[in-house]
């Protein structure tokens, strides 16, 4: 039987993957939004750059986020400002996890929502509602299903995260070590009996992403 | 016949297709005809700012919707600034909400200084009282089109623009969809602009008619006058000529299985209809079906033979389009031997000859 410990590393992942989409899911959705239903200037190059850490080493998308909260990031006067520090606590863990998922949610948050009918949403526009209100009333109500799959995917693959992780969260038993982290750890020192178990909690975890998910677009035709 | 409202001068140019126009609309129902690709549904897209012209202004009275200029000068409204309305021909009603719902979406979103449509009266006027909490998916095609109806109008638009409202309806649904459109007209005084290839709804819709051919101005006349200009004969297809008749119910003949209606000036029979007394109906009378006879027939079998005079005649492909009055106007078709031989000329008094049973009832 898993050890309370163990519950921890689970219950731990679970916040991250969960917080890191839920940071994510608004981001995601705007860029979705502006990829799939605006002809702005620079969509190439705001889908080049959202699909980067689909392609490139988790590690290196780590590594920039590394530069990006460190002390001498852009992001590190405002750290030392509000007197936080987020490199390597759980929730530097979650924005590892949140961009890393990031890409996933974009792709099938852009496809639910190309298939809203463009000419609902110019309906909308002719009785007085602006581009925002018609992406509130109309696009996000009629593409919800895909987004929530967009968003239940992205959390299944936070919850894998490693590369990233370990990069800006360290692997500090109790603090910042997720399942994927634990599994390694465990193997590395040769508790295999401990490993197993991790990985049965990944296997849970991952089946009910995926059964989620294949629900959710089953039902997302409108 | 109100004054100028809409001033439309603009062009819009696509690879194979130039739409230019230059002309005032006056306040009322003005329909727009002309064949499919003739820059109907265009020009309605310019009009609510969903397609942007290449130049040119438009104008709501007096307010400015779009103006060509340079850089800085021009000007574009967003559609949700236009107060311009708009009835799209699949209804495209917001599929994930109520009825209800879907009738205050504008409604709520209109000024409150700006609200004239009470959105009780146009439930009452379209009779949608027992639809408010079904989901669109749920309504048949002529619901749909009354809920669009009210759900553009509920948003108090300053001229509402009907994209062939009815094209996807079945005949029995057509009469009174245009009895509840001409009435929310008159009850709010809203202009409207009604796309249609259909001559017969025009006529009996529309004060006013701008015919478009290949993206050109061909004719702006009278519903009376249009169809017999030279530039617009080519474009009527003598198959599906027909005129809709707008009447009430007389009385009910059971034993000879019709129904007796009046169209001002003249009864009908008709095939017998579930109706009360005194109901509004609409008929179609397809102008194939009209026989013209020079004197009063004797030792006929039809029941309906109307007295009228010809009005005009015009030569329509193989065939000759008579239009004859009789307290209506009426449309026949001939061939050319017929009219030759009945000696048939603008003045002639002739007899339409209708069967019960060729009237069709658009309810």
């Amino acid at each position: 039987m898993p050890t309370s410990e163990e519950f921890d590393v689970l219950l731990l992942s679970l916040r991250v993957a969960a917080v890191g989409t839920v940071i994510g899911l608004p981001i995601g959705l705007l860029i979705a939004w502006a990829l799939a239903k605006t002809s702005m200037p620079g969509k190439v190059l705001l889908d080049t750059l959202v699909s980067f850490p689909l392609v490139l080493p988790p590690v290196v998308t780590g590594y920039a986020l590394l530069l990006l909260l460190g002390r001498n990031g852009p992001l590190g006067g405002l750290q030392e400002d509000l007197g936080v520090e987020i490199l390597f606590t759980w929730f530097a863990a979650a924005l590892a996890a949140g961009l890393v998922s990031l890409p996933l949610m974009v792709r099938s948050m852009e496809v639910a929502m190309a298939g809203v009918d463009p000419r609902l949403e110019l309906a909308a526009r002719t009785m007085g509602a602006n581009r925002w209100k018609v992406f509130i009333t109309v696009t996000v109500p009629l593409a919800y299903r895909g987004i929530l799959a967009g968003a239940v995917l992205g959390f299944a693959r936070g919850m894998g995260e490693f590369g990233a992780t370990i990069i800006v969260a360290g692997n500090i038993p109790g603090h910042t070590q997720t399942l994927p982290l634990a599994i390694f750890t465990n193997l590395q020192i040769g508790d295999d009996d401990a490993a197993v178990r991790f990985i049965v909690f990944s296997l849970a975890v991952a089946l009910a992403a995926l059964l989620a998910h294949r629900w959710m677009l089953k039902r997302a035709v409108v | 016949m109100g004054e100028a409202f809409l001033n439309l001068q603009f062009r819009k140019s696509y690879d194979d297709f130039t739409l230019e126009l230059d002309v005032s609309l006056s306040a009322g129902i003005t329909a727009i005809f002309g064949p499919s690709g003739s820059g109907k549904s265009t020009t309605l897209n310019c009009i609510a700012g969903i397609t942007k012209p290449d130049s040119g202004n438009l104008e709501l009275w007096n307010r400015p919707l779009f103006l060509s200029g340079n850089l800085f000068r021009g000007i574009n409204r967003p559609p949700e600034k236009r107060r311009v309305g708009y009835v799209f021909q699949d209804g495209l009603l917001f599929p994930h909400l109520r009825v209800r719902e879907n009738i205050l979406y504008g409604y709520k979103r209109t000024p409150k200084n700006r609200r004239h449509m009470r959105p009780n009266k146009l439930v009452e006027m379209l009779e949608l009282e027992p639809l408010l909490y079904r989901m669109p998916n749920t309504l048949s095609g002529g619901e749909r089109q009354r809920v669009a109806l009210a759900r553009a109008m509920a948003a108090s638009p300053e001229v509402l623009l009907l994209d062939e409202p009815l094209a996807s309806l079945d005949m029995p649904f057509r009469g009174r969809i245009l009895r509840q459109l001409k009435a929310v007209h008159h009850d709010s005084g809203i202009p409207m602009i009604y796309v249609s290839h259909t001559i017969s709804e025009v006529m009996v819709l529309a004060e006013q008619v701008l015919v478009l051919a290949d993206g050109k101005q061909v004719a702006l006349d009278t519903p009376q006058n249009f169809l017999h200009q030279t530039p617009v004969l080519p474009l009527v297809d003598p198959a599906h000529l027909e005129t809709l008749l707008e009447g009430r119910v007389v009385a009910h003949h059971p034993e000879s299985g019709t129904t007796e209606a009046e169209f001002g000036g003249f009864t009908l029979w008709l095939p017998t209809i579930d109706r009360d007394i005194r109901d509004p109906i609409t008929v179609s009378v397809a102008a194939s079906n009209v026989m013209l006879a020079a004197e009063a027939p004797v030792g006929l079998s039809a029941r309906n033979v109307l007295k009228a005079t010809v009005s005009a005649l015009d030569r329509v492909g193989e065939t000759v389009m008579v239009t004859a009055d009789a307290g209506r106007s009426i449309l026949a078709e001939v061939t050319p031997e017929a009219a030759a031989s009945l000696g048939l000329q603008p003045g002639s008094e002739v007899y339409l000859v209708l069967k019960a049973s060729s009237i069709v009832v658009l309810g």
